[in-house]
């Protein structure tokens, strides 16, 4: 019963990423990546790793998914004001169909079924090894929380982690010099004007910030943590500004500042106050790790959800 | 067969589809969603081995890494969306196809 689960979620997984590539129509692509999005969330539900599976279903499918939609919008003669350049590339593809070249295709699907196999048999002879299960499971009860994701994420590995959330500043960073100064527009999107839709988010507001800090303090003992709440508070943000509130927009430029950078800059300033205090950086005293551990998980869930709002609000201009 | 094996597989054809996908499709939306598939095939090769490892519980250090790398290959898709965006702006292409 199992094996017939598991290989049928996993050709599912294998058809909806064929289908994803090969699909006419861009739209189409992007909705059968939604659909490839959550079956790979059960796909780890199925290897145990339901931390990941929320990750994926929220960050992954969900807020990148949301992205891709967004950009239809922009890439579609229909809603596109570059109507000029449009043009250009579509009298350019009329004139494409007789040069499709033949030879690097062929050689193409050689070299990838080449490559298929030997990572097959790659994978196929990785040796077991054990794995740190066993010292991750001897040292959490040092490690303040009962959860052992939450522990590798916070405790063990809480250099990764901080550079984590660096690297979704730098993103969010990038993502502003990529995208050329704009100004905001203040009343919001088209949809704004939609009673019900304004008051559906008005509704879901509350349940979704409730759920996230529960998945936050869940964290602590099970499946959640920093980023899965940070995800469904940055859902907050995402469908306030579509609903015609632009929540982010709105609060001061120094709040905005202080709001993105504050997850890290409280991290560091912790690493260093341990480091000056005797211990090594990210060594938490045994005491109070528990605390800790929340404190910089609300701190960083705060940035990435705001960062996460700003990446939507700047793009969706 | 595990369960992990069948999930191993698995991975290196989404790899696969996601490699050929960047070389083969043309429009950037596209490209952008075959890197995603092909860091998928990654996650899940880490995580079925975190699977095959597991004692009382999978072996977190796999999981703590692929929750970091999907929120990282996350971000760098929306970088990477922004730019396919700015591109379009200013030219109006949306592929890397030769101009003739």
């Amino acid at each position: 019963m199992d094996i017939l689960i598991d290989s049928l979620l996993a050709i599912l997984t294998i058809y909806l990423a064929f289908r994803c590539m090969l699909a006419k129509k861009l739209s189409k692509a992007v909705f059968v990546f939604f659909a490839f999005g959550l079956m790979l969330a059960l796909t780890w539900i199925r290897l145990d790793a339901v931390d990941v599976a929320i990750a994926e279903a929220a960050i992954a499918s969900g807020f990148m998914g949301v992205l891709f939609l967004d950009s239809l919008r922009d890439f579609s003669p229909a809603f596109s004001e570059n109507q000029e350049g449009i043009e250009k590339t579509l009298n350019h593809s009329v004139k494409k169909p007789n040069s499709f070249p033949r030879l690097p295709v062929i050689s193409l699907g050689i070299g990838l079924v080449l490559f298929l196999l030997i990572s097959l048999d790659a994978i196929w002879k990785i040796p077991q090894g054990g794995g740190m299960a066993a010292i991750a499971e001897e040292k959490l009860p040092e490690s303040g929380v009962d959860h052992p994701v939450t522990a590798v994420l916070l405790n063990y590995r809480a250099y990764d982690t901080w550079l984590e959330i660096g690297v979704i500043l730098m993103g969010l960073l990038a993502v502003y010099a990529a995208g050329g100064l704009k100004q905001y527009r203040k009343p919001g999107l088209a949809t704004a004007e939609d009673p019900l839709l304004r008051r559906t988010i008005l509704i879901f507001t509350p349940a979704l910030f409730l759920f996230g800090a529960f998945l936050l303090y869940f964290g602590k003992m099970g499946p959640g943590g920093a980023f899965q709440a940070a995800v469904l508070w940055g859902a907050i943000g995402i469908l306030l500004h579509l609903g015609g509130w632009p929540i982010f927009t709105g609060i001061p430029r120094r709040m905005r500042q202080v709001l993105v950078t504050i997850g890290l800059g409280f991290f560091l300033l912790l690493g260093l106050t341990l480091m000056a205090t005797g211990g090594a950086l990210f060594e938490y005293p045994k005491t109070s790790a528990g605390f800790l551990i929340l404190v910089v998980e609300t701190l960083a869930a705060i940035s990435i959800a705001t960062a996460l709002t700003a990446v939507f609000a700047f793009l969706t201009k | 067969m595990e369960t992990y094996e069948i999930y191993s597989l698995t991975s290196v054809i989404l790899f696969t589809i996601g490699i050929g996908g960047v070389f083969m499709a043309a429009h950037f939306l596209r490209k952008i969603i075959a890197t995603i598939i092909m860091g998928a095939g990654v996650f899940l090769c880490f995580v079925s081995l975190a699977k095959r490892d597991s004692l009382s519980f999978a072996d977190p250090i796999p999981h703590a890494l692929v929750i970091t790398g999907i929120v990282v290959a996350v971000t760098a898709a929306a970088f990477a969306l922004s730019l396919a965006r700015r591109i379009h702006k200013l030219t109006g292409e949306d592929t890397f196809a030769d101009e003739r």
